[in-house]
């Protein structure tokens, strides 16, 4: 038991609240726009999980990437750097939620000019709306 | 009010609680060994035999070892994007306006930040296979100019400069379409669709380009570029052209 695993329990701790409470603001939100922002923190917080995987708590630890171009770098990356798998696949993560969001945020804006509302309760006709 | 700061307290007391619990059960250890793939990518991608001829680990990844998948990422962002913009369908542009404008100081200083973000940009993606960055990153950063210009200068600042939507999107599916024939261009040889070093040059004129990771930074920079700067032009059109077209008034 180390102080880096006191920290990555309490990371671990606050992530795994933070995805109840974005998957209580999709499900419960009311405006469609807040169940917009609950899901692209749900994601954000996905894609934190996913660099935590591939993180090295160790001193120093450095991205995957050659200055010198040598071999011994390479020995050196080997020892101090941190997996770029992680990253690739979050960066794959943030282009497709980005375009998706902006799909869903169009959605949105398009529903509020033809109903006058954002409240998904009223859009699907399950209240009054105005 | 009260049930907000309840519900705060409440969700960090909870972290706090279940952070402690994880330590003291010993579920979570931090990591500090590198697993074996990513040992793989870190020592094959500029020194092994199956090597990307890139410096930067992560990008080697995206554009060569895992380059198919991300070819399919971009026709996801591709058809994401055109579906946003067929919700949006309208059959031109607004008619011009004349408004007060925002004060001499905003417009200078914006002047200077939109050439240093073009710059930057960039920088980031051209030199994607050699540092962290690449295509998306600057292209997103490059989209932020149009987005500073529209509200200090008006939409109407980028379109009299011949920055139209329809334009945007034309370069953005020739972008798009570029990116496409790197990936098929290979088959030629009779190589795998997306291979890298074995068809292009990993040098040209004595500077490392790694290949086709040079040619794709490119094109996805502007691609992206070009489709934000389109997603934003619509965004910033007034409310009353879009209640217009809905209803199928007709407008210059």
């Amino acid at each position: 038991m180390s102080d880096a695993s006191l920290i990555w329990s309490i990371l671990t701790g606050f992530l795994a609240v933070n995805l109840v409470v974005t998957v209580y603001g999709i499900i419960y939100g009311r405006s469609l726009t807040k169940k917009l922002i609950s899901l692209t923190i749900f994601s954000d917080t996905v894609y934190v999980f996913f660099i935590m995987i591939g993180y090295r708590f160790i001193y120093p630890s450095v991205p995957p990437v050659y200055v010198n171009l040598t071999t011994r770098e390479m020995e050196y990356l080997a020892r101090h750097g941190v997996d770029p798998v992680p990253q690739a696949l979050v960066l794959t993560g943030i282009v497709i939620g980005m375009a998706v969001n902006a799909l869903i945020g169009f959605g949105i804006i398009q529903a509020y000019r033809l109903k006058k509302t954002v409240d998904a309760r009223k859009l699907v006709g399950y209240e009054e709306g105005e | 009010m009260e049930a907000r700061w309840l519900g705060l307290i409440m969700a960090l007391t909870l972290g706090l609680a279940l952070g402690l619990g994880l330590y003291t059960a010993g579920a979570v250890r931090a990591p500090d060994t590198i697993k074996p793939l990513g040992l793989f990518y870190i020592e094959e991608t500029f020194f092994g035999n199956m090597t990307a001829m890139s410096p930067e680990a992560v990008t080697a990844i995206v554009w060569d070892y895992r380059g198919l998948d991300t070819v399919y990422e971009t026709s996801v962002f591709f058809l994401a994007v055109v579906a946003g913009l067929a919700v949006f369908r309208v059959s031109g542009i607004p008619a011009r306006r004349q408004g007060l404008g925002l004060t001499e100081i905003a417009r200078t200083s914006t002047k200077i930040i939109v050439v240093l973000i073009v710059v930057v940009s960039a920088s980031i993606a051209l030199h994607g296979h050699l540092t962290p960055g690449g295509g998306f990153q600057g292209g997103s950063a490059l989209a932020i100019a149009p987005l500073l210009v529209i509200p200090v200068f008006s939409y109407w600042a980028l379109i009299s400069r011949g920055l139209s939507p329809t334009l945007l999107v034309a370069l953005r599916g020739l972008a798009l379409t570029a990116i496409g024939l790197v990936a098929v261009l290979p088959i030629v040889k009779g190589l795998e669709v997306v291979s890298n070093i074995r068809f292009y040059p990993a040098y040209i004129l004595g500077q490392l380009v790694s290949g086709s990771l040079f040619l794709y930074n490119t094109f996805e920079y502007i691609a992206v570029a070009t489709g934000f700067t389109a997603v934003f032009l619509y965004l910033s059109f007034e409310e009353e052209f879009y209640r217009e077209e809905t209803e199928g008034g007709s407008h210059e």
